[in-house]
Parts: structure tokens; sequence; C-alpha cells
């Protein structure tokens, strides 16, 4: 602990230099641009900006990157209880209660119980994050490929299982983006596969311009300006504060929805929408007057939106101790990492001590910044919501192209951008969740390898994987997972995430 | 029999894996001490036949294709084809005649915008976003026969 302690403080001279925390702070005002603009979530905001951070070190751009991941989810609070718009996915629950309270006079409460609950969800995260991750790395030092092999695996189940759409149409998304990050040449025997004689498919389908294509250009292209309406609620300086009962309603709802958001964000699947739908439906659950969620019950706001920070918060567990993301966002920022030369897993914290602990503190630096920077300057984001979306869809297009271009200097990643955002206009209308193509993009090549490599280690022998106690305990919980689906599936009951699915719909038809 | 969105969905999968399959003929599967550069994808290509049939089988709980709405097709359409003829010029004629061509396509074809506006804004946004990258970001940006 004391070690733990004394490498903490060593990131806090890393983070509080005067470069980085301006690079934390810039990472936090465009993130919370990036929440509060529809149509441009996490995702496409941090691979639009990953070029700029080239001329960076890659402490400064994990620390800008970071900062714009957790500075989204703020932002995102600000349009859902002012216009009922969500800027990005895991806002959808704030809507409801949080723009009911705004129409009774209650913005400014909304905003600054979302602003404080997130405050304390995201600094609760790091706090356990500092504790838990240096510990599981060293454990993590032991994986070998079975492990690796059974460890990836079992993420891909859990994504599936915990995903509010079908188990097969996960699955088979994964199984997409597993074929697509199989483009290129093959490490282990150096054949070129599916590159139709294009060099730059050489080294395979980069994740920006997949993930910028379906997230960032899918959206618009399924956004007519038309369907863009909102009326705005400007809350004004003085009513920011909330009174003392809702003070006393929140404290709750934020203490359940940090624990219950920081649990699920470990686990693989788009964590950050996943615990603010289940945190939602907690609160709704054990509050004393469950007819006032939907008419501005501020355990309906406190609840999510701290259990979507602490999510954030969590995801980064899995990717800083074991070098596996869990979302398609942490898959970007490894893959930021990579560019510039640091190797993400289990030998980061030892490796480069710099950048692990400086990114930790930095994390504790900016959300502090966050509610410095949210509450006072909400009427300034506002100001941005005033651009018709008209004006403002070409400026995202333009600046899709400038993300992807400036990666590679290739033209061809733009043709997949623009290809992958007519994907994802198709996999919308299909009712397909694009996030775990992503990941199984990213997470390819290391399980290709690490299966053909245990293969290799056994002389062909599967029970390899059941020979060796971590990658069976591994495998046990992804037949676990699988009987439990396909329990529900034969008794043809909703289970829990089932009710989920059809909340979201009925949210989203809202 | 109705014709369901989970219908067209799963045959299209089950096309990309057979696609898949087909385009990984001369790839060696290897052996299972030694698996080769096919092993994984026809695996991969397999399990989303696989799972495409499955799809098709239980389209049921799907809506009927009919009921997807494509109004906004035509939107998607457009933006598709101004942006892909931006991105074919993207290299030939610069950033900065590109990118102000297809904001000024979208804001006139596609959104209506008066004339003036829609210069103004195409040509000031790109202008600074160009200055923003080339001078303060460092960030070189595609020239064309014009130098920019």
């Amino acid at each position: 602990m004391d070690a733990t302690l004394h490498s903490l403080l060593n990131g806090f001279a890393v983070a509080l230099q005067l470069d980085n925390a301006w690079y934390a702070f810039l990472g936090c005002l465009v993130g919370t641009l990036v929440g509060v603009l529809p149509g441009i979530g996490p995702l496409s905001g941090i691979s639009i900006l990953l070029p700029v951070t080239f001329g960076l070190n890659a402490t400064q751009a994990i620390i800008m990157l970071a900062g714009i991941y957790y500075g989204s989810q703020y932002g995102g609070s600000t349009t859902s209880i002012l216009m009922r718009i969500p800027g990005e996915a895991s806002s959808v629950m704030t809507c409801i209660d949080g723009y009911a309270m705004a129409k009774k006079g209650r913005a400014g409460a909304a905003l600054c119980i979302a602003a404080v609950g997130s405050w304390i969800a995201g600094t609760f995260g790091v706090v356990v994050l500092t504790i838990v991750a240096p510990p599981l790395a060293t454990l993590a030092v032991r994986f070998g490929p079975p492990e690796y092999t059974a460890l990836l695996i079992v993420g891909l189940i859990f994504l599936a299982y915990m995903s509010s759409s079908s188990l097969v149409r996960t699955l088979l998304m994964a199984c997409i983006g597993l074929l697509l990050g199989m483009i290129g040449i093959d490490n282990m025997t150096g054949h070129f596969r599916y590159s139709f004689d294009l060099a730059e498919l050489g080294d395979g389908i980069g994740i920006v311009p997949v993930a910028v294509g379906l997230f960032g250009l899918g959206e618009i292209l399924s956004t007519p300006s038309s369907n863009v309406v909102g009326e705005i609620i400007s809350p004004k300086l003085r009513d920011l504060l909330p009174n003392r009962q809702e003070w006393r309603e929140s404290a709750m709802p934020i203490a359940r929805g940090t624990v219950l958001g920081f649990i699920i964000g470990i686990i693989p699947g788009s964590a950050h929408v996943i615990s603010s739908f289940l945190s939602y439906a907690l609160e709704r659950r054990v509050s004393k007057h469950p007819e006032e969620f939907g008419k501005g019950a501020v355990a309906g706001v406190a609840g999510p939106e701290s259990a979507n920070n602490s999510a954030s918060t969590g995801a980064f567990v899995p990717m800083l101790a074991l070098g596996i993301p869990t979302s398609p966002i942490t898959a970007v920022l490894i893959g930021a990492l990579m560019l510039h030369g640091i190797s993400v897993g289990p030998t980061l914290v030892n490796d480069h001590p710099d950048v692990f602990w400086g990114f930790v503190a930095s994390m504790y630096v900016g959300n502090l910044m966050l509610l410095a920077l949210n509450l006072p300057l909400v009427s300034v984001f506002v100001t941005v919501l005033r651009i018709p979306y008209a004006y403002l869809y070409p400026l995202i297009i333009m600046f899709c192209i400038i993300g992807v271009y400036e990666v590679n200097n290739s033209v061809v990643d733009v043709w997949i951008m623009l290809i992958m955002g007519v994907l994802g206009y198709w996999l919308r209308k299909f009712n397909f969740d694009p996030a775990p193509l992503v990941l199984g993009l990213v997470i390819s090549p290391i399980l290709e390898q690490s299966l053909r490599q245990s293969l290799i280690m056994s002389n062909g022998d599967y029970l390899i994987f059941l020979q060796r106690p971590i990658s069976l305990g591994l495998l046990a919980v992804a037949a676990f997972l699988l009987a439990l689906a396909a329990l529900a599936l034969i008794r043809q009951r909703a289970d829990w995430r089932a009710r989920l699915a059809e909340a979201e719909a009925g949210e989203a038809e809202a | 029999m109705t014709l369901r969105a989970d219908h067209v969905a799963g045959a299209a999968f089950v096309i990309f894996g057979l696609l898949v399959i087909a385009l990984s003929g001369d790839l060696p599967m290897g052996e299972l001490s030694m698996p080769g550069a096919g092993f994984m994808p026809k695996i991969l290509a397999g399990l989303t036949i696989a799972f495409g049939i499955v799809l098709i089988v239980r389209a049921r709980d799907s809506r009927p294709f009919a009921e997807i709405a494509w109004e906004d097709a035509v939107h998607a359409a457009a933006v598709t084809a101004i942006t892909a003829a931006a991105i074919y010029f993207f290299e030939a004629l610069g950033f900065i005649t590109a990118m102000a061509a297809m904001m000024f396509a979208l804001l006139i074809a596609i959104e209506r915008r008066p004339l003036h506006y829609a210069v103004l804004y195409s040509v000031g946004v790109v202008g600074l976003t160009y200055l923003m990258f080339v001078y303060v970001l460092k960030t070189p940006l595609a020239t064309g026969p014009f130098g920019f």
C-alpha cells in the first residue's frame, strides 16, 4: 500500500506539471463539448482528435484523450437536462427526470446534482482503480497464451450476455469485427489476407476509420437535420444550487450508482450505457415514491449520472491492468498508446510508471476540473447548442475526414470510414449495436495470436485450456453465462436483459 | 409468409460468410498443431453463417421488413454521395478546396440554406480549421495544386 501511495504521489508530480495539467484541462473542455453536441459521441470525439496528440508525448496524449472520455459523460447530461436530447447514449436515462426537473424550474439543481454525482462517482472510481489495478497487473503477468485466449473469449461472451440486444446479434457483430481484424499480413506466416493488392490494407484496417465511420458518420447519416429540434431551457446561475431536500434525496442514489457503475464498468460491453439504465431501474425499485419517476425525481438524475461516470473509470481497470479493452473507447485509447510506442498490458505499471501513475493522478485532477468547469460555464455550453444542426453536421463530417486521414495520411482509410458509415446506417436500421464490431476488431490480433500459440504449445491439443487453472476458471464463467442465456431462451421468459432492452426501446421512442 | 427484418439481415450475413470462405480459398488452414493463416478466418466465417441462420430461423421475433422506416434514406444517400465526391477529390484538390466544396454542397443541396450564408460558413470554417491544424497544431493537411 505504501508503494502504491508513493507511486501515486509521483503520478501527481507528473499530472500537476503545467503542460500535463493543461492537456487534462483541454481534454475535459473538449470532452464536455463532445458530450454536449448531439451526433458526436466520446468514441468519435476521441478518434477524430487522435491525430492532434501525435505531437505530444504518450503521457500527455493519454491524459488528454481520457479527459475527453470522462468529460463527455459530464457534458452529455447538459443536453439531456436542458433539451431532452441525450448528447451521448449513456445520458438517455437522465433525459427523463432531468428534463422534467428543468420544466419545473429546477434545471440548475438538476445540473448541479448531475455534476456533483459525476464528480463523486468519478473520484471513487479512480480511488478503487488506484488500489485494484497494480495487484491485478501483478497477477496478470503470470498469464500465458491459453489464459489470454480464455480471457478474451469470456470478455466476448460477457459482452454478448450483458448486451441489451440479443446474444446472437452481439456475437454476429463481434464475428464481423474479428473478421475485419484478420485483414492484412498474418503475423505468424506472412500471408496477405483479404488485402486485394492494396498496400494500405497490408497493415490491416485501423480502429479509427472503423470507429469514426460506424459511430460518427453513421449517426449523421441516420439523423436528418429536420429531426433535430429541441427547446433549450437556460438555467440561471443563482438557481444552480439544489435545496436541502434535493441534496438529501440525491445522497443515496449517488452512492448506489457509484458502486453499481464501477462494478459494471469492469465488465466488457458498453458499460457506461448499461450502468445508467440499471441504476435508473434500481432507483425506481428502491424508491418509496416510484410514481415520481418520469415527473422529475431527483434520484432519476443522481443515480444514472453517477453510474455512467463510475463505469467510465471502472473500464480503465482491465485496460490498464490487463491490456484488455472492455469497450470500443478503451480500445481506441489502447490504440492511441500503441501509436505512441507504449504497449498496454500487465507490464505497463512497471515499464512506464510515469504514464500509468501520471494518467491515474490526472483523473483525480480532471474530475475536479470538470466540476469547476461544468457548473459556471453551463450557459456557454448551452450557446453551442444554439448552432443549427444543419450547420453543425457538415463540420462534424469534415472533422471525421481530418481525423481519419491524419492517422496514416491515407485516403484509403477515409474510404473505409465512408463504407463503415454506410454500414453503421444499415446496422441501425436492422437493430444491430455496432460496438461489439469495434471491440472484435481490436481484440482480433490478440485473440488469433494467443489461440494459435496455445495450440502450438500443446501440439494441437484443445485440452490445454482446461488443464490450466486460470483459463479453466475463465472458461467455466463463459459456460455459465451461456447456460444462463440458453435457460432464458428455453423458458421463453424475459429475463432482466430483455426487460432492459424494452426499457431502452421505450425511452428511444419517447 | 411475411418477410421480416431478420430474414434479410440473416441472409446478408450468410452471404457474407460464404463470400469470406470463397475469398479464403488460397489461405492454408494448417494443422491443429500449427494453425495456418486461414484457420481463424474460416472458423469465424463458419460462425457468421451459423449465427446468420439462427437469425433467419428466429426471425419471427423481429419486425416486418416493410415496417422499417426509410424516410431518412434520401438524406443519407445525398450526404454519402457528396462526402464520397469530396474524398475522391481530397488529395487532388487539397484540403481547403475539397472540404469547402463539400460543406457548400451539403448546405445548399441538402439543407437549402441561403447562398451567402453557405459560402461564408464553408470558406470561413474550413479556413479557420486549416489555420488551426497547420499553424497551431503543426499537423499537415492534404495540399492541392494551389499549395493548400
